[in-house]
């Protein structure tokens, strides 16, 4: 018989250690089914872990798409640390960038350094007015922000598909289903010439500093922390429990809509159809792989990258789909729920002689 | 048959602390032993090793010179021990019957026959087809008991049985402990209420960080010398004078209170009307479950009635959230210290930064101010005696009257004009509630008032001068409480009426 108890004390250590433990468990899982599928998993391996940043390009590769992973993080960190479960960052990236293309779609024959902020702004406002629906029919109307935040995914998805086939699409574009490039008043600016690393990683880090000042220096972050461990005493102490629904809503939301148009103004440079690899459902378990903690998400991100970036070499030089990323992303959620729930309660197994079970 | 239950050598250590030192005992059939003591003395820990929940370290329990192997609670329901925990394991929803033929090993039709023989054996009135959370708390102690009686026990463990219960249902509970007594069932009864153990036991073991302190005949001992064994150290006598509060200003007056709710577990409360006078202790008693956490919520405005009239020092409060009403000097102490009124995973400042009233500068300019907030806490730490003046201290570490101390202390600092506080000190060891005592007093001597949500009848006619009953969320007329005895609160709030 298997008895479950919860354990006592937990070391605070321990807790931020077992992202590692996962991140360790996934390799040796990773190695074992390259091993099943016929290939030598050291090698496997070193294609997915080790090739793609061994030279500068591919180093530029891996913080272009931890960019928008960490910012959504970062917002999502808000919304998970309150109890509130906005697992729809994806479609407020997708609305966000929606916005923001539009607005970048206006200038498109335009110059001026104005541009690239206002279309910034659009796609932030954006996100959050998009992560607002599921707030408000939360907070007015009891639904369960879950279901609301993930069906307005597809809601965003196929606005953005409607946009690029119908009514944005590129008119000198053979019916491609795209909008026309953006200006580059419109674009992030490079950081360095021949690599796509783009000014966006800024908006990213500053997004990690100003979260852990608000997290952990200001009432909000306060109470964002009680309402997350006990939303009685959030009530008892009187916190407007409706206006911090909505506020980390936004701040979630915004996060997201930055990180969709830091995706079309950097590397994409227009919209289509497929502005994100799922960043804003991945960028779950990046949250959680980081703790919550801005700067552990800053850690988690780079770890998420690298599975985007392994299986895309993967795919080149083993001839694996690079879904094998997917396998991977959820290899790590797996092992980090696993190892956290050994961490937060022992398994005892309990010799039983089979007369004894009938009781 | 006889039964012998021998306790030899226990001890069991956690990290910083020994629950139990050599615990040795022996208790035999035909007697009813009490095991005394405050929280954290050991009585749970022990009683925990018996039912087989925990193993000890070292030590050995006998029964009948068998050397029992207590495992797991199987190991302790094998070996014919029976236990009443304080809170019961019964499923709300499922009917009495359902309840007890989860864990039964016969089938359902001779099971309710053996039901039937115990509920007309022991003069039980259930009905076993109702959900179990129509039945009044005596009623589902006793369905856990008949669950018990069901196997046959040989030794019956009852822990702090009556901490829910109306003056009848413990008086009755009484009779039937005396009579599975005389039926040759060991009976082990544990408490920290010392008038029950010398109304109902015949032997009493008292312990105190750890070890035994002392066993001896209930006959023997009063509830004085019981008091001090437990404790330790003498107890200071406090009584409260009573306020001549005739002529006073009413400062709170709630008319009309009415609230509804859709959800079967909370309770509808019917036309409440009542008022504090300035300097006086409101009490309002009744079981729990009868409309006190109902109460609670609407009073510290968690939930918010605007139909009714609630006036506090010539304001119409009725509208505020808990805040609001804080800054014109309300306090509030819930009933649930650990995870309402403080959050274990918080560390004591933090704790302490909840009650953050409009002069406390805790936040300014929505910043933490943490300087401020780790001053204030030493101050309450020191203040109100809490015995660590680690401010950055997690509160889980906290005993529970340490805890309640710090809550006590954090609502107190703003001086309020009006404390409600619900069953302050339940659960706690004598020490602790004497200085929670202390304190409500000290507050109405001070000219502020109280109203006083409790369970304890003792404490409500120690601390209030006029007390009420509820009872299916309906308020009794209030009445002075020299006028009150505790026959009288107990008719009431088991829904009798008195004249």
């Amino acid at each position: 018989m298997i008895k479950i108890e919860k354990r006592n004390d937990v070391p605070m250590a321990l807790y931020f250690f077992t992202p590692f433990i996962a991140i360790i468990l996934t390799i040796l899982g990773g190695g074992i089914i390259f091993y099943i599928l016929g290939f030598n998993p050291i090698e496997a391996l070193k294609f997915y872990f080790i090739t793609p940043i061994s030279n500068l390009y591919g180093f530029s590769e891996l913080l272009l798409k931890a960019t928008p992973l960490c910012l959504i993080a970062i917002g999502l960190s808000f919304c998970f640390k309150s109890n509130n479960w906005n697992i729809g960052a994806e479609g407020q990236l997708t609305f966000g960038a929606i916005v923001g293309g539009g607005v970048a779609l206006l200038f498109y024959n335009q110059e001026g350094f104005y541009i690239l902020p206002l279309v910034i702004l659009a796609g932030a406002i954006g996100g959050m007015v998009f992560a607002l629906i599921p707030a408000i029919l939360k907070t007015y109307f009891n639904t369960n922000e879950i279901l609301v935040s993930l069906m307005l995914v597809y809601v965003s998805k196929l606005l953005l598909d409607y946009l690029v086939v119908g009514p944005w699409s590129n008119p000198e574009g053979f019916n491609f289903p795209e909008t026309r490039q953006f200006s580059d008043s419109s674009r992030m600016p490079l950081l360095f010439e021949g690599l796509r690393i783009h000014a966006g990683i800024f908006l990213a880090l500053a997004a990690v500093m100003l979260s852990w000042f608000t997290l952990y220096k200001t009432y909000l972050g306060f109470q964002i922390k009680v309402s997350g461990l006990s939303l009685k005493t959030a009530k008892y102490a009187g916190f407007k429990g409706k206006t911090m629904i909505l506020v980390v809503f936004m701040i979630s939301g915004a996060c997201a809509g930055l990180a969709g148009v830091g995706e079309i103004t950097g590397p994409i440079g227009q919209l289509h159809r497929m502005i994100s690899p799922d960043y804003g459902f991945t960028a779950i378990i990046v949250a959680f792989l980081g703790r919550l903690n801005p700067f552990g998400i800053i850690f988690a991100s780079l770890v998420v990258a690298l599975t985007y970036l392994g299986a895309e070499t993967a795919q080149i030089f083993l001839q694996i789909p690079k879904y094998t990323g997917q396998v991977f992303q959820g290899m790590i959620l797996f092992f980090l729920l696993a190892s956290d729930y050994l961490l937060f309660f022992k398994v005892k197994i309990l010799s039983l002689k089979k007369n004894e079970l009938r009781h | 048959m006889a039964t012998d239950l021998r306790i030899s050598n226990i001890s069991k250590i956690y990290p910083g602390c020994i629950a139990n030192d050599n615990v040795s005992l022996q208790f035999k059939s035909g007697k009813i032993y009490a095991l005394l003591g405050e929280n954290g003395a050991g009585k749970s820990t022990l009683v925990k090793i018996l039912s087989g929940v925990i193993s000890p370290d070292n030590g050995e329990v006998f029964l009948n010179e068998k050397n029992l192997k207590l495992s797991s609670p199987l190991d302790a329901k094998k070996n014919k021990i029976g236990m009443v925990f304080q809170h019961f394991n019964l499923f709300e929803t499922l009917s009495v019957f359902e309840n007890l033929s989860i864990d039964a090993t016969e089938d359902n039709k001779s099971l309710r026959v053996r039901i039937n023989e115990i509920l007309k054996k022991y003069n039980f009135s259930i009905d076993l087809d109702v959900p179990v959370l129509n039945l009044s708390a005596g009623q589902k102690q006793k369905v856990e008991i008949i669950r018990c009686l069901l196997r046959n026990p040989k030794v019956l463990i009852m822990d702090e049985p009556t901490s829910v219960l109306t003056e009848q249902e413990t008086e009755e509970l009484f009779i039937s402990l005396k009579k599975f007594c005389d039926e040759g069932i060991l009976i082990i009864y544990i408490t920290h209420k010392l008038k029950e153990v010398l109304s109902l036991c015949d032997e009493v073991a008292v312990m105190r960080k750890g070890k035994v302190v002392s066993v001896s005949q209930t006959q023997n001992e009063r509830v004085e010398t019981l008091a001090n064994k437990m404790v330790g150290q003498k107890l200071a006598k406090i009584k409260k004078k009573i306020n001549i509060s005739k002529n006073k200003d009413e400062i709170f007056k709630v008319k009309h209170l009415n609230f509804y709710s859709d959800d079967p577990f909370e309770t509808n409360l019917v036309n409440l009307n009542f008022s504090v006078k300035k300097g006086e202790c409101l009490g309002i008693a009744g079981i729990s479950g009868n409309g006190q956490n109902e109460l609670f919520q609407i009073l510290s405005g968690e939930i918010i009635t605007p139909d009714a009239s609630i006036i506090f020092r010539n304001k119409e409060i009725a509208k505020l959230n808990p805040k609001q009403r804080r800054e014109y000097l309300m306090a509030f102490s819930p009933e649930d210290r650990i995870s309402q009124a403080a959050v274990p995973e918080l560390k004591i400042y933090e704790n302490v930064a909840l009650n953050n009233f409009k002069s406390s500068n805790f936040f300014e300019k929505g910043l933490v101010n943490e300087k401020k907030i780790k001053e204030h806490s030493k101050k309450i730490l020191s203040d109100f005696s809490v015995n660590t003046d680690n401010v950055e201290l997690k509160s889980q570490f906290l005993s529970g009257g340490n805890l309640q101390k710090l809550i006590l202390g954090r609502e107190l600092i703003t001086a309020p004009e009006l404390l409600i506080c619900y069953n302050p000190t339940w659960g706690l060891d004598v020490g602790a509630i004497n200085y929670i005592h202390e304190t409500l007093i000290k507050i109405n001597d001070q000219e502020k008032s109280t109203i006083l949500i409790s369970t304890d009848t003792e404490e409500l006619l120690k601390l209030s001068d006029r007390i009420a009953v509820i009872y299916k969320g309906k308020l009794s007329k209030i009445m002075p409480s020299e006028e009150v005895t505790p026959e009288k609160l107990g008719v009431l709030m088991g829904g009798g009426s008195i004249d």
